[in-house]
Formats: structure tokens, sequence, C-alpha cells
């Protein structure tokens, strides 16, 4: 009998990678990269069993993508073996600055063509003695937080057999939670009560209306293009998408500031975080009360979702209307009861919330309501394996070079209790004095707003 | 209608503590690790599992697993 290979439909979030893919015209825009070297000698012989390992652990490194069929459409299935060769490269004769530069140059290629592995992996010799591996991927794989997973699994596998520590636990079935996934995307009363929840906020709301990091002057430029002075979205760059990246490192002092004011005020960072954009973007348009901003959320909270690996991290638009006089604190809270709403109605495809909204306000093609784009990152960067938590790390995300948005930021903690504010811009429009002035007032904004939580939003507005 | 078993259950997969050792009065935030996304995802499978649909503002206000299992009673009853 002939084998049939089960084919999967993709998830809405690996859906808002392909069709970015496809917007877009490259798969650049899908990748996503990062080496992880330890400063110490590593037995490679063992690491390429253990990666070999790691392939068939985790299944969604296993996964394929058909050829799109005439609409365009693909599916998935993962196939049960993937036995290559780990190739070895051998950068310990340059500077480290050398060798990220040609890792910087890896992340920029291409996975092109159905029915292939949909990543590369390399095992590294890296200068100053660090060694370990160099992995190149699509997103629709996976996402961050899956291939933080993965590494550590990984690590894990490597002292388990290097230095008899304990074997790493099973990792979740990747299909049997994809399927699960589809399922729940498939429930008709599930689906109907997240469209209600997004059509009740458009119905209650109206029209979003767009804010720009540099001001209104781009709202005006989209009026003035589309001939209409009513427009409320402005147009996305779709041919430059050359991307620069600036970052910015908050000391531990200052962030404890902000970590207990959350703590103290049961509110979660990625709130706190939003309050503090969409109120620089407010002041920056003239004191406008309708702000949104694209948040992504990680969807993952069972174990099962923890371990299974895949792209699970999706946006949804953050939408708030906060009026000057509000505190600091209830606007606070004001975010987090949308965003509260917004995660239980999270198993929603948001490019269903895009459509309607094209559909009922007509909006030119290629213009949106946003500018800003959020991940937060709550996952502590350093391995949690007492084998290798005293060894120097060497761990860099390399940006695929190509960004559909026009500033993505991603926050995330350092190892020494600090946060990483890492703003990967288009160069097209934004320069980096547009990221550093983003930064210093949302840091203004935020510690004038926790030490003053009555204070109002316009007077913070003022102040800073 | 007794749901604890499988409310338990639905429980178990967010946390590390199995579901015979939890106890009513144990907080989500502080004891069991709930972050806000992962309660919120937990409330929406509560409404899938025992085909209910929660007043938001209620399920916000609860805290512990006696006082959401108390939710569920009160709405699979009626």
């Amino acid at each position: 009998m002939k084998y049939m290979r089960k084919e999967y439909p993709l998830t809405a979030a690996q859906n808002m990678h392909y069709q970015w893919i496809r917007e877009y015209k490259t798969q650049q825009v899908s990748g996503v990269s990062s080496v992880a070297a330890l400063r110490s000698p590593l037995d490679f012989g063992l690491l390429k069993k253990c990666i070999q390992l790691e392939i068939e652990r985790y299944g969604c490194l296993r996964l394929r993508f058909t050829k799109p069929d005439e609409n365009g459409d693909i599916r998935q299935y993962i196939v049960s073996k993937d036995p290559r060769d780990i190739p070895m490269k051998d950068l310990s004769g340059m500077t480290m600055k050398e060798a990220d530069d040609l890792m910087q140059s890896w992340a920029y290629e291409t996975l092109d063509g159905n029915d292939r592995p949909m990543f590369d992996i390399y095992m590294m010799k890296l200068p100053e003695g660090y060694n370990g591996f160099f992995i190149h991927m699509d997103h629709r794989l996976i996402d961050s937080c899956g291939l933080v997973v993965m590494v550590n699994d990984l690590m894990q596998l490597y002292t388990h057999y290097r230095f008899g520590s304990e074997y790493p636990k099973d990792l979740a079935d990747f299909e049997k939670v994809l399927e699960s996934d589809l399922k729940k995307a498939g429930n008709e009363k599930r689906f109907a009560k997240d469209k209600k929840f997004w059509d009740d906020q458009l119905d209650a709301l109206g029209e979003p209306l767009y804010s720009d990091i540099q001001g209104p002057s781009v709202l005006e430029a989209a009026r003035k293009k589309h001939g209409d002075p009513q427009l409320r979205a402005a147009d996305i760059e779709r041919k430059q998408l050359f991307v620069a990246v600036k970052d910015y490192v908050l000391e531990p002092a200052p962030t404890k500031g902000l970590i207990d004011f959350c703590m103290n005020h049961q509110l979660s960072m990625t709130n706190l975080l939003l309050l503090g954009i969409r109120t620089y973007l407010s002041k920056v348009n003239d004191g406008q009360e309708d702000i949104t901003i694209e948040n992504f959320i990680s969807r993952r909270s069972t174990h099962d979702e923890w371990t299974s690996g895949g792209s699970r991290t999706i946006m949804f638009p953050c939408r708030t209307v906060i009026a000057p006089e509000t505190s600091f604190m209830e606007a606070a809270y004001e975010i987090q009861n949308v965003q509260n709403r917004i995660y239980m109605h999270s198993n929603y495809d948001p490019a269903l919330i895009r459509e309607k909204m094209k559909r009922r306000y007509h909006t030119p093609e290629d213009t949106v309501y946003e500018s800003c784009y959020l991940t937060y990152q709550p996952m502590p960067v350093k391995m949690d394996n007492p084998f290798l938590k005293d060894i120097p790390m060497h761990n860099k995300w390399f940006a695929n070079g190509a960004a559909t948005k026009k500033m993505y930021l991603t926050v995330s903690h350092t190892e020494n209790g600090g946060m990483n504010f890492s703003y990967h811009y288009q160069t097209a429009a934004l320069t980096e004095k547009d990221m550093e002035l983003l930064y210093y007032y949302m840091m203004r904004i935020l510690f004038t707003g926790i030490s003053n939580p009555d204070m109002s939003i316009g007077e913070i507005m003022e102040t800073v | 209608m007794d749901n604890t078993v499988e409310f338990k259950n639905i429980v178990a997969q967010y946390t590390e503590i199995a579901a015979e050792d939890m106890t009513d009065d144990m907080r989500f935030r502080e004891d069991l690790g709930f972050s806000s996304l992962d309660f919120m995802s937990f409330l929406g499978e509560l409404e899938d599992t025992f085909d209910v649909e929660l007043e938001q503002e209620d399920a916000l206000q609860v805290r512990t697993l006696g006082e959401a299992l108390e939710m569920l009673d009160r709405m699979t009853e009626e």
C-alpha cells in the first residue's frame, strides 16, 4: 500500500509569515537566525550527534511545505527523518566582529523552494575560544521562544552525554499540538465568539487612526497621495525593506524599578511597555487619543505549547482611546483590560481583522493603522543548565535584514538583570535619531509615570 | 454536576503542580505561576470544554482555584 503523507493547512501564525513572503516577494522576511556558543572546548562529534538527535526530538524542525496550489496556498507536512550531515564552519581565525558580520550575512540568505528542509545548521568554531552552533530557519517552523527551548534542550542532551547529567524531559509532540491548534481554530462556537469580540470593538470605536513615530506629517502625506483628506490609514513601505537595528540597554537598577512597579500593581510588563509607546505616539501626534500598536503574543501557556516548538507567535492590534486627563495608573489598567480580552480571543486569525477593516472602511492597498510593533520576551536568556551556568556564552540573534514593519521593538531581559530594547527599523523612512528619541521619551514617560502614578497622561506628555 | 476532576486536569496542563496536589485556596498567579495570557487562555479552555460562556468581568475577579471552580459549577448548573 502506498504511504499517504498527512498534510495540514497552515495555522494563523504560520500563515501570517507566509502572507508576508507573498506580499513582499521574498522568503527573507521570514528568516530567523541565532548563534549559541560557549567559551569552552566542545566535543564536536558528540555535538553533531546531539543536533541530529534534536532534529528527531523537535518535530517542527522536520516540517516541509508543499508547492503553492493555483490559489497560491500551501500545506505543511512532517517528515519522519532528516538524516543530514551537520557541517562545521571554522571562524576561529577571525575577530568576533568579523565572525558576527559573516554570520549576519548568512541570516540574509533565503530558504527558497518547496518540499525541502527549512533550516540550515552549522557547528561553529568561533574566535576567543567560543564553540557552538549557528542556526538559520524559516519563521513558519519556529519563533524565538521555540528556538530558545530548542537550544536549551540541545545543550541538555550534550551535557547528558558529556557529563552524565539528567536526560532532558520529553518534548511535546509537535504534530499533536498542531492538530489541536487546528481543531481549536475550527471550533465554530469559539470562532463566533472571537469574531464578535473584534467586530464589537470596531462597532464601538469606529475606524482606527494611524499614528506615526515621526508625527502627523506621515498621515498627512498619505492623505495627499490618495486624495482623501479624511483618510485614517497610512502607507507601508513595500520595496525598500532594509532594516537597521539599534539596541539600548536599561541598567539593572532602573529595570528593577519597572519590575517592582508591575509586581506592586499586578500589571504585566507588556502592558507597561505598551503604555510607554502609546504615550510617546500620542505626544508626537498632537495629543492623539486613539492609538493602535501591534503587539506580538507568543500563545504559549500549557506545557505542550511551551515544549512542542512551532511558530505560535502572532500579532494583534492593541487599540486604546485614552483621554489626557486619565491618570498613568488608570491608563495602565485600561491597556491591561484591553490586552486581557485580546488574550482570550487570541485563537482568532488577525488577518480576518484586517480584512474586515479593509472591507468596512475601504482603505487603499498597502495602508495600515500602526507604525509600531512590540514583542516582549519574558524568558531569561541564560541557559537553565547547571553544567553550563558559569561558562561565558556568545548568544546572538541576527536580523533577517528585511523588515515588513516600519519599527519593530523587541524587549528582553539581560543576564545581569537589565533589559534590552532592540529597535528594528526600516531605513527607508527612519534613522537612528528617530530610535534614540523614541527610546529616550519612552523611558522618560515610563519613569515619570511609575514615580507619579496619579499624574495624568496629559501632564506626563508635557513634563517629559 | 461535579466538574472538579476535569477542571483540575485542565489546570494541570498550565502548571508544574499535579491535579491531586491542588487545593481550593491556591491562587492562580501567586501559587500556580499563571501569567495574564495563561489565565485568559485557561478561561477560554474552560468555555470550550464545558460549553459555557463566562462573564468576563466576573471571571477576572477570580483569584483562587476554589473561586474558579465555584464559578464554573454555577455556569454549568444554569
